[in-house]
């Protein structure tokens, strides 16, 4: 049986779909069957990211109980032109559309909470998919926290920013744990980790911080600001250190590796 | 039942009959046992169809959360299934189950000698 992977953070701006399109891909690329979902309903952006101009059934949709989620899902693998199949729900972008999203009642919350369980059973059970990657909205609210319970890992995306470094310590404690989740943290943005030594210090300071295992550290590399989301980066630039750091996390999490 | 209606059925029909009420008796004595443990403070408004959405589960205390939580993952499940997920025993599912019927998050039904348990996502509402 496959996986779920939820890419979840504390603040915005993290780095969570940049980790979600480029791990996603890794997957596809070391063969599997994947799909990408935008469950960032109040900001969509995969739509622009993968470059999908229209598609006949959103996300949405299949959460409003207007389709299924065949007829949601983007098949995407030419563009990887690997052995593996990236497939990608894609969030409705329109202004109308996140509005109705935003004014949900509890009730529509559980049933799509029961929509997003069920893929365990349609793509990973009958479909064979081997990896469902959620992005997810920042923070604490409905849809994220559906994903984060209906994921069997969560990869966890925090900077060193202090208000960052605070929030992502509660949620880790008030939020993961309450679920009993399986979480690996990825810290983003990091500056000066070039040697050895500065990182093992770094990796040691974050888990007496954190006290959960540090899936992978990304520096600032000035490239993956300048590609301006215009290109599925480890696709794209298969030597570039990004991508070799992606390939690592992609790799720990597909041998079950992070404890 | 009448004594003449009891005589006219099978003896096995009628200890399965006892079983099962007899099982009934026992969900509800596990509940009040429950219930006293916890001196009623799990139930603050037993209101009915209340939705088990996520921050409904995440303000229930943690020996709820992972019942509810194997019912929302299985979808429809007895006691003994609950139990076999969590590693808990059977009995204490059972009451941890009946009190998340009484508190409205949860909807029972009996098919034969089974009770189910699920979260109504389906009514309106």
């Amino acid at each position: 049986m496959g996986k779920i992977v939820a890419v979840h953070s504390y603040k915005g701006g993290t780095g969570k779909t940049l980790m979600s399109v480029n791990l996603a891909a890794t997957f596809a690329k070391h063969g599997k069957k994947v799909c990408l979902f935008d469950l960032d309903f109040r900001a969509p952006s995969l739509f622009a990211i993968l470059k999908v101009e229209n598609t006949e059934f959103w996300l949405n949709d299949y959460l409003n109980g207007k389709c299924g989620v065949n007829k949601v899902l983007v098949d995407l693998s030419s563009r990887l032109g690997g052995k593996g199949n990236f497939y990608a729900a894609l969030a409705n972008p329109a202004t109308e559309a996140i509005r109705d999203m935003s004014a949900k009642d509890r009730k529509w919350e559980m049933r799509a909470l029961g929509k997003l369980l069920s893929l365990r059973n349609t793509l990973l059970g009958e479909q064979k998919f081997d990896y469902l990657v959620f992005d997810t909205s920042p923070g604490l609210q409905y849809s994220s926290i559906n994903a984060i319970v209906t994921a069997d890992f969560v990869v966890v995306a925090t900077t060193g920013d202090r208000s960052d470094v605070n929030g992502t310590r509660r949620m880790l404690r008030e939020l993961y744990n309450l679920f009993e989740k399986k979480t690996g943290l990825v810290i983003n943005k990091v500056l000066d980790s070039t040697s050895k030594a500065k990182k093992d210090e770094m990796n040691s300071r974050i888990k007496d911080v954190y006290q959960v295992p540090l899936l992978g550290m990304v520096p600032c590399f000035c490239e993956v600001l300048r590609a301006e989301g215009n290109l599925i980066f480890t696709q794209d630039k298969p030597t570039h250190p990004f991508t070799k750091i992606l390939d690592e996390m992609a790799k720990k999490i597909e041998a079950n590796e992070v404890n | 039942m009448t004594r003449e209606e009891i005589l006219s059925k099978k003896p096995l029909h009628v200890l399965e009959k006892i079983r099962e009420n007899l099982e009934r008796l026992n969900e509800k004595m596990e509940v009040m046992i429950e219930l006293q443990k916890h001196g009623h403070k799990d139930i603050t408004q037993p209101l009915p169809d209340t939705p088990l959405d996520v921050m409904t589960l995440l303000s229930m205390p943690d020996h709820l959360r992972k019942t509810a939580m194997t019912i929302c993952r299985c979808g429809r499940a007895t006691a003994d299934e609950v139990a076999q997920q969590t590693t808990r025993a059977r009995a204490v599912e059972s009451a941890y189950l009946n009190q998340l019927v009484i508190m409205g998050y949860l909807k029972k039904e009996r098919k034969g000698r089974k009770a189910y348990f699920y979260a109504d996502r389906d009514s309106q509402g």
